[in-house]
């Protein structure tokens, strides 16, 4: 027995002495305890009716009611909850129960099926109680207004907080950033905008307040109705002018009074950290402009204002960003050129260099670089490279931990070099902007800036291995890998690297369930500790994390992985399928999908300006020059294409189980391999999964064949796929499973005979592998390139048909219990058996040119000598080319000036080495390679072996 | 341009740009969350416009009759937003809870010896090294404990230097 259920036969048995035995002693400290190891055990309900027993035969023990609360609490039964904590109230009065009641009311009206009236009940409860006991908690009096404030009852809010028991809110400044927010809800603006300016007088640097400031004084509360964000874990943008229609007078007035209360601000703040009056101005200049009564000059000129003070502060661009992205381009052209023509004559180096960053930054910002000429934008590279080589030294003391001065220029010069690659598709400007950020990282080792734009790179340049490497190196753990993720795992799932892969989806959904397993423990301590707006927190908290679309994809992505890794073995992955329920869960998963509202957890804001969302990649096409990517829009396209692929992706393990089944008997009329007959219904199941997924797809079923046979005997073009090339050929391969069984699709139509379906799949299967290796071209010479869709083909669309080949030939096998068959049958089963060899023989020889092509691949580079690599860094006969900028670095390496830089940089400098980044390229790519050989090479022995039966 | 707020947990999801620093820990999720349920008080976050997170506090008060103080657990500021004083304001929030609601005596936190900006920085900040904790960081590095004390402790008497260093066994609370 092992011990888990050792452990699940003491608690039993101790349950049955506590029903059973009068004189066993109930204790909470004895079901606290059996309440733990149920929990362990997965089995709360056990742990809940033991508190239910206890709690019926002792009515009045606060003790027993406390900890049946708790198991409601880990149960997330509100409504239970909200009974069991009145039951305590009427007990013991205390206010605290109350708010526990209150608490499990407004969690059946915000995560369960209660209506909103509800609330009004909690609202009468809690006026009760204060009639006769007052509150006495903070938490408490934020609770009722929290619930006044839902049922829009603003006025009977700011009495009770204008009341005594406002005081219980002790600290001013968010009282009155309270009673601002209840008075621009209720609309009495005038009245928000003389509070608000309080909040602003005690908080002068309070971005959002002096936005919600300035919205009541021209009548317009919006900004208080944001939410928060919704799906994403972005806010919404505000844009926070809805009432473009006040007077013109009534307008100028107001807009006159903020800016005398800005000056004033500004006069009063002495404190040069202090920037919000300061962009404060910007922002009235801004909501001029929008009520047509401004001029861009000024706004040119405020931005002007805000960069003599603030422009040395990294955070400049993007504090000014919605500023500078409003003006037209004229505009933004002429704060470029302002900015170019100051004169940097900061005191101090750090500042000047600091102005310098930004001004790079803004060009940046606006898009200016992508209309540079090639050679320009060379040079632009050059020139940041440049100013970081020439300012190493004002980071000489500085500790190794501190972030050094103008690592950001490092950064800069390696996206113009991306860009640069992607225009002229040389690739020596890749490889600079990949060293440029190693010889970064040889000097300060932390700057995880440089690692996420690194493994984007090497992930692009198809040496995944490295990339994964860096990606450790951050050190991505907890919460971070629900939202930074997204950087490493999807290249993983498309790739041979199995092992690494398996790691990460196993990290990240243990990281997940444990969390959805401790929440509610945590929910009933902020209960206890009377935090009471943290328990709808915590409970909203993981509603989010369990609806996170990442982790979903990580649910279904994990079996799938599983079933790629075992599909050269049938009986494993019967194992395999069993143990995930035949993928009937999956299936369920798939259907629930469109009602379900996801919620996109990742942080995409960090990742490099060329793959903006995880399935975009601008160096995958052609360069557009475009300037400007506006981020929303592609982000609400992921999204979409997140849950169709979710949804699609589930209904694979069910489909392998389906037509591992039909091809089991389309040899044997209708007898399964085991002996035992055929469920047809299986084969109509198959059907509708077919109907379904072809939907998914975007074509209806008849359609989704047409197209396929017209892309295999060449009517249609092989683009026609192209959209979903792995989700096509998955289709075709369980096209013919099903049509094993069913027969349905026939072999010819009117006179024109038609393939097989056996054909189509192997014709298909061969065209495209063969296709994606010969565009996959040499690696070294070949970024991007399609060696992930070789890999997806070979390990998902041909490992599912070479099981339905190893379901069809164990079919095929004579058993001792089965009577030989003859005539009619036995000529179908030589056909299928022709047909079985066929498509081993298809599959083997699409194999073998892969690995032909993998071991010419690996061999030259291998062979591959590192002036190979280097000779790609060519600068031309004008000084043009990839090159300048390592160049530079190895002057700079020769010329080491020790009591300039110090100690620390001239020994990293020192320590530089170009050739071993090369040789972490061609070693990475030999990798994968080498990797994915093994793969190919593994399912040629077990196809081969196949044949061997038949 | 820091409007500070009360931290929650969907400020989780957007702090990576300061946890991937490489001096600040992610603790795992049960950490953070008995910070929230226990001390919401002591746990805030500095946003930027565009509600970008530009660092956070988190801490805690505990003790018992003069031991009664503040704990700073973690200060942290995004590489993008350092050198503004930004963990100033955050530590300044934390003693003024400390001080003015809860009455503390002291505030004090824990710091790699090895890390001479922060240990620079908190001094600049009032903090004076109390004690040293032999091999505090996971049994490699000794930890020095720094404190502040606050305006309940009259006579300063909180932070008069211990003369030896104690062990992690020793400390009252960790």
């Amino acid at each position: 027995m092992g011990k888990a259920e050792e452990a699940l036969s003491v608690c039993l048995n101790a349950k049955d002495q506590l029903y059973t035995n009068d004189s066993v002693l109930i204790d909470d400290l004895t079901l606290s305890t059996l309440q733990i190891v149920f929990q362990r055990l997965d089995h709360l309900d056990m742990a809940t009716s033991c508190y239910e027993y206890a709690c019926g035969k002792f009515p009045n023990s606060l003790e027993l009611m406390m900890g049946l609360f708790n198991c409601y609490v880990r149960e997330y039964s509100f409504v239970k909850q909200q009974q069991i904590a009145i039951k305590m109230y009427k007990v013991v009065g205390e206010e605290r129960f109350l708010l526990w009641a209150v608490c499990s009311i407004q969690l059946q009206v915000f995560c369960g099926n209660g209506g909103e009236k509800l609330l009004l009940l909690a609202e009468g409860l809690l006026k009760k109680h204060i009639a006769s006991h007052s509150l006495h908690e903070p938490e408490a009096l934020s609770v009722y207004i929290s619930l006044l404030e839902r049922q829009s009852k603003f006025g009977d809010a700011l009495e009770i907080l204008a009341g005594k028991l406002g005081s219980l809110i002790m600290i001013e400044v968010d009282r009155l950033r309270l009673q601002g927010r209840l008075l621009a809800r209720a609309g009495d603006y005038s009245a928000a905008a003389d509070i608000l300016q309080k909040v602003l007088e005690l908080c002068p640097d309070d971005w959002e307040y002096f936005l919600h400031y300035l919205g009541c004084l021209l009548d317009d509360g919006s900004s208080f109705f944001l939410g928060n964000g919704g799906n994403s874990i972005y806010p919404p943008k505000h844009v926070g002018c809805k009432n473009l229609d006040l007077p013109d007078e009534v307008f100028d007035t107001r807009i006159s009074r903020a800016s005398v209360f800005v000056e004033k601000l500004m006069a009063e703040c002495d404190n040069a950290s202090i920037r919000s009056p300061h962009l404060a101005n910007l922002e009235i200049q801004k909501r001029k402009l929008i009520y047509g009564k401004g001029d861009p000059g000024k706004l040119v000129e405020e931005l002007m204002q805000y960069f003599s003070r603030f422009g040395h502060l990294a955070c400049f661009t993007s504090d000014v960003e919605a500023f500078l992205l409003f003006l037209d381009d004229p505009n933004k052209s002429e704060v470029l050129e302002k900015l170019k023509g100051c004169e940097l004559t900061s005191s101090s180096q750090t500042k000047a260099l600091g102005q310098a960053i930004t001004i790079f930054k803004v060009e940046n910002l606006i898009g200016n670089m992508f209309s540079l000429p090639v050679c320009e934008l060379e040079g632009l590279a050059v020139r940041m490279a440049d100013m970081y080589c020439k300012n190493l030294p004002v980071s000489k003391d500085l500790d190794l931990q501190e972030n050094m001065h103008g690592e950001e220029l490092l950064s800069m010069a390696c996206n113009v070099l991306v860009q640069l690659f992607w225009r002229t598709r040389n690739v020596g400007y890749l490889l600079e902007s990949i060293m440029i950020l190693e010889f970064g990282l040889t000097i300060r080792r932390y700057t995880w800036q440089y690692k996420i734009l690194l493994l984007h790179l090497y992930s692009y340049w198809n040496c995944l291995p490295v990339a994964y490497d860096w990606y450790k190196s951050l050190d991505v753990k907890n919460i971070l890998l629900e939202t930074v993720s997204h950087h490493i795992l999807p290249q993983m799932l498309a790739s041979p690297l199995w092992s690494d892969l398996n790691d990460l989806l196993r990290d990240y959904l243990k990281f997940m369930d444990d969390h959805f397993r401790e929440s509610a423990d945590l929910t009933f301590l902020a209960y206890r500790h009377r935090n009471y707006s943290k328990v709808i927190e915590f409970v909203q908290f993981k509603e989010r994390l369990q609806r996170s679309s990442q982790y979903l994809v990580a649910k279904i992505e994990a079996p799938i992985l599983q079933l790629k890794q075992n599909a050269n073995s049938i009986q494993e992955e019967e194992c395999i399928l069993e143990s995930l329920k035949n993928g009937n869960h999956f299936v369920e998963l798939s259907n629930e999908i469109g009602n379900k509202l996801l919620t996109f957890n990742e942080d995409l804001q960090l990742r490099p300006w060329w793959t903006p969302t995880f399935d975009k990649n601008y160096l995958l096409g052609p360069f557009e020059g475009v300037s400007y990517y506006p981020r929303e829009n592609l982000i609400k396209q992921t999204e979409e294409n997140v849950l169709k692929n979710i949804e699609k992706r589930s209904l694979l393990p069910r489909m392998i189980y389906l037509s591992i089944h039909c091809a089991s008997s389309s040899l044997k009329e209708h007898t399964e391999a085991n002996g035992s007959a055929f469920d047809p219904k299986l084969s109509l199941e198959l059907k509708v999964l077919l109907e379904r997924y072809a939907r998914i797809l975007g074509f209806p079923f008849q359609d989704a064949i047409e197209l396929v046979l017209g892309v295999s005997s060449g009517q249609k073009p092989s683009e026609a796929l192209s959209s979903d090339l792995i989700g096509w050929i998955n289709f075709v391969v369980f096209l013919n499973a099903w049509n094993l069984n069913s027969r349905e699709i026939g072999f010819s139509n009117n006179d024109k005979p038609r393939p097989s379906t056996w054909h189509l799949v192997n014709s298909l299967l061969k065209k495209y592998i063969i296709e994606k290796m010969r565009s996959t071209g040499p690696l070294l010479s070949s970024p991007g390139g399609d060696l992930p869709m070789l890999v997806q083909l070979v390990t998902e669309p041909l490992s599912w048909h070479s099981l339905i080949i190893q379901s069809s030939v164990r079919s095929s096998l004579p058993s001792g219990k089965k009577k030989k068959k003859g005539g009619v049958t036995e000529q179908a089963n030589s056909h299928h058996s022709h047909e079985i060899q066929d498509s081993i023989q298809s599959l083997c020889d699409a194999i073998k040119e892969v690995t032909e092509w993998l071991s010419a691949q690996i061999n030259k580079l291998d062979d591959v000598k590192f002036e190979t690599i280097f000779s790609l860094l060519q600068v031309n006969g004008e000084g043009q080319g990839p090159g300048r900028i390592l160049h530079m670095f190895e002057n700079l390496i020769s010329s080491v000036d020790n009591t300039a830089l110090g100690d620390r940089i001239s020994q990293a400098l020192q320590s530089w080495d170009a050739v071993e980044v090369a040789r972490k390229v061609g070693a990475g790519q030999s990798s994968v390679l080498s990797q994915f050989l093994r793969i190919c090479e593994s399912k040629i022995k077990s196809l081969q072996a196949l044949r061997t039966h038949l | 341009m820091t409007t500070i707020r009360r931290f929650c947990c969907n400020d989780l999801l957007r702090f990576a740009s300061v946890n991937l620093d490489h001096l600040t820990e992610t603790f795992n999720m049960s950490f953070y969350m008995t910070y929230l349920a226990r001390w919401p008080d002591y746990f805030h976050v500095a946003e930027a416009p565009g509600n970008r997170i530009m660092g956070y506090i988190m801490g805690k008060v505990e003790g018992q009759g003069e031991s009664w103080h503040g704990h700073v657990t973690a200060v942290t500021v995004s590489p993008e937003y350092r050198r503004q004083q930004l963990a100033k304001k955050l530590m300044n929030l934390l003693e003024d809870i400390s001080d003015k609601i809860d009455k503390a005596y002291f505030v004090d936190l824990f710091v790699r010896a090895s890390n001479t900006p922060a240990i620079k920085m908190y001094e600049k900040l009032g903090y004076v090294i109390y004690r040293r904790v032999l091999r505090y960081y996971s049994g490699e590095e000794d930890g020095l404990d720094m404190r502040k004390a606050l305006s309940r402790d009259v006579e300063k008497k909180s932070i008069i230097p211990l003369k030896r260093p104690v062990t992690p066994d020793e400390l009252e609370y960790d």
